[in-house]
């Protein structure tokens, strides 16, 4: 009987989360949001491109002089340029409109600005200017160069594949960090997403008065477990729903997006690292939604329950101002208190797990520490619910209710 | 699961209940029984306590001392499927449909989906709201609300049923067509405890009743008890001539050839005819009747104010 009535609250649960509309608001508007933002970027991919051949490519009418004498009248005059020796009468043929632009290239131009003085062409017109007196010194630098192979490595456009080692095997480097990343993503979606429905799934049947006729029928056991199952089943639905622009992003318009070309057969799944983002997502996300289902408990009304609401994501956010810390020095004093505080402990232990700076004794006990509080909030919402949901319009005194406790 | 119950034992079994809340003592030493198929009558005004011994009896309160039992034992929610229970404070899920809510709670109660989906059908047609069956249950009014809730309460035909002040917000139409439900529900063989304000239907349905003031029980038996305890008999006369005044009883009511007189004690109906006609009233008839519960009521709590809470 209990496990249909489980089934029973799960399903009506989750299915009544995914019937509302804000649900699939909330849930659409960022895969919408995705989809705009990467059209925009494919929009002035092609445009900045298009931008930029035509800018480098432009024939101006312009003067210049070289004082570093490294710009050869060849590649200038192929751009439209023309030497000269006066700089005065050049600024003026400028203003006067008869050139262009008129180029004042320096004796060091690795060290010193090249000056332009042109007419004014817009904004976006202006910026041929730069285009075109940057592109004469790639060329020249190249054409003295002599050596297409010389010539990539100087700009830097070189591939390199490192291989590193850990205890004698090869590590994965960042293959090894990016599975266990998404533990902490998943953490984040769930929670921030889904907790103001966590704080206020028991506050329905308090502000309602359903109350009194699911406690003569169902466990209030049974029925907090299941809010929690079928909100984790929503925030699966959410996630799912998010990734599906960006996979579709990554396999059909990847060039477009300008994505880096990540190799996923280089991603590795550890199974310690996987194991312990696991478990510390589940242990974290039993913690948060204990906490917040026990708030829900204690408060007569949604409004009053948004006052503790926001502090908790506030804490959830907080390692992030020392992930530098966390990654760079796990053994530091705030790491170690966050590492080990029950709200900050998931995200900082996740990121330290990913990281591999997260020690297995440290993991065992950050997930025990996560399951034990976890499961006390748990107790004490379901305890607080019994006792205290009926208490329609006032705010409930946790003490009362240990105290009738005391009596049974 | 089904209230087996030993022969003769009690359904429900109440004894030496005593709650405090804070400093104050809500109920103290309420002792009483309820018989499986009987219908029993929780009386009392607003803030005697009635609600808080319900919660207790179903384990929403911790009782601060005494036993509350239902067959025998302490009821805890997974006994709940034989159990209706229409609290005081009540509402459904608001933002479901009718269907999706009854279905829900007849789940709960063991019910397949199919089942609780035809009973709630045929309970809809009943109370004329089929055509509502997929409307959210926002949108339709406190009393149609109200029929949902005592629906999805007698859902799977429980064989105890608890209902405070059922009937409240209801117009006389449908309050008929309510209690003939519960009639129903009574002639199946449920055992009935109900809490209620609407002395006419106490007695026409109750077997025994019991008044609860300031947390004690002030009575409790038959209303043919109660009312020889409190009410006693009150004699209607019609009558040619002036009333004298007598030791013997009371005028409750005088009109123009027309009185009644409660009794004082010791007193009995055939004294006061007797004094009548000794005092020269002609007496055209003469009955006896008891006095209603909501004389008795009115009479117990007469002195209070009225209280908010049950």
């Amino acid at each position: 009987m209990a496990q249909h009535n489980l089934n029973t609250v799960i399903g009506f649960e989750f299915f009544r989360t995914v019937k509302k509309k804000r649900f699939w608001i909330a849930t659409l508007a960022i895969p919408v949001l995705l989809a705009i933002v990467f059209a925009l970027i494919i929009m002035s991919n092609e445009s900045t491109s298009t931008t930029a051949e035509n800018q480098k490519n432009a024939h101006l009418s312009f003067t210049y002089t070289d004082d570093s004498g490294l710009v050869t009248d060849t590649v200038a005059t192929a751009f439209g340029g023309t030497k000269t020796t006066d700089s005065a009468r050049a600024i003026a043929d400028v203003k006067a409109g008869t050139v262009d632009a008129y180029f004042a290239f320096p004796a060091d131009p690795a060290k010193q600005p090249v000056r332009i003085y042109g007419t004014d062409k817009g904004v976006f017109g202006n910026g041929t200017y730069d285009a075109v007196a940057r592109q004469i010194l790639i060329t020249t630098a190249q054409q003295k160069i002599g050596s297409p192979q010389l010539t990539t490595l100087a700009q830097g456009n070189v591939t390199i594949e490192s291989q590193t080692y850990k205890n004698g095997q090869v590590s994965g480097g960042i293959g090894v960090v990016i599975p266990p990343l998404l533990f902490l993503v998943i953490f984040y979606v769930i929670i921030i997403l889904l907790g103001n429905q966590m704080l206020s799934s028991t506050l329905e049947e308090k502000e309602n008065r359903v109350t009194e006729m699911i406690l003569t029928t169902l466990d209030p056991t049974t029925l907090i477990i299941g809010k929690v199952i079928s909100l984790f089943m929503a925030g699966l639905v959410q996630m799912l729903i998010f990734a599906l622009p960006v996979v579709a992003g990554y396999l059909f318009f990847r060039s477009n997006l300008n994505l880096p070309d990540v190799d996923l057969s280089h991603l590795t799944l550890e199974p310690g690292p996987m194991v312990v983002g696991a478990l510390l997502l589940l242990g974290g996300f039993t913690l948060f939604t204990g906490t917040l289902v026990a708030i829900g408990a204690v408060v007569p009304t949604a409004r009053e329950a948004g006052t503790f609401f926001a502090p908790l994501m506030v804490v959830i956010w907080v390692p992030f101002y020392v992930v530098s810390l966390i990654v760079s020095d796990p053994r530091s004093l705030i790491v170690q208190i966050f590492t080990y505080f029950p709200f900050t402990a998931p995200v900082t232990a996740m990121l330290r797990n990913a990281f591999g700076s997260l020690y297995p004794f440290e993991s065992a006990i950050v997930i025990a520490e996560l399951f034990i509080f976890g499961f006390v909030t748990l107790r004490l919402a379901v305890h607080l619910f019994r006792y205290g949901s009926v208490e329609y319009s006032k705010k409930l005194s946790i003490r009362s209710t240990f105290r009738r406790g005391n009596h049974a | 699961m089904s209230y087996g119950g030993a022969a003769g034992e009690p359904l429900v079994r109440i004894r030496d209940f005593r709650m405090d809340l804070g400093n104050q003592t809500i109920i103290r030493d309420l002792s009483f029984d309820v018989h499986a198929g009987e219908t029993f009558g929780f009386l009392g005004s607003n803030g005697s306590g009635k609600t808080t011994t319900l919660r207790a009896l179903l384990g929403i309160y911790q009782p601060t001392d005494g036993t509350l039992h239902i067959d025998g034992k302490t009821f805890e929610p997974r006994d709940g499927a034989r159990l209706g229970y229409l609290p005081e404070e009540r509402g459904p899920y608001k933002k479901e449909s009718v269907l999706d809510v009854m279905a829900y709670f007849g789940r709960l109660k063991g019910l397949s989906r199919r089942k609780a989906q035809d009973w709630s059908r045929v309970y809809l047609d009943r109370v004329s709201l089929a055509d509502k069956a997929s409307t959210r249950l926002d949108k339709l009014s406190g009393g149609q609300q109200q029929k949902i809730q005592l629906g999805v309460t007698i859902m799977n035909d429980p064989e105890l049923l608890i209902l405070d002040e059922p009937t409240q917000g209801f117009d006389p139409v449908n309050r008929r067509l309510l209690m003939g439900i519960i009639e129903d529900q009574k002639r199946a063989g449920a055992t009935v405890i109900m809490v209620t304000h609407q002395m006419e239907e106490v007695e026409r349905l109750c077997d025994r009743v019991l008044l609860l003031k300031d947390g004690v029980a002030e009575a409790y038996g038959t209303i043919e008890d109660v009312q020889d305890r409190y009410g006693g008999t009150t004699v209607r006369v019609h009558h040619s001539g002036a009333l004298p005044a007598s030791d013997l009883y009371d005028v409750a009511v005088a009109e123009h050839n027309y009185a009644e007189l409660a009794l004082r004690a010791g007193t009995d109906e055939a004294d006061i005819l007797r004094e009548l006609v000794r005092s020269g009233v002609a007496v055209r008839s003469f009955t006896t009747a008891r006095s209603s519960l909501e004389e008795i009521f009115l009479r117990v709590y007469g002195d209070q104010n009225e209280p908010a809470g049950g």
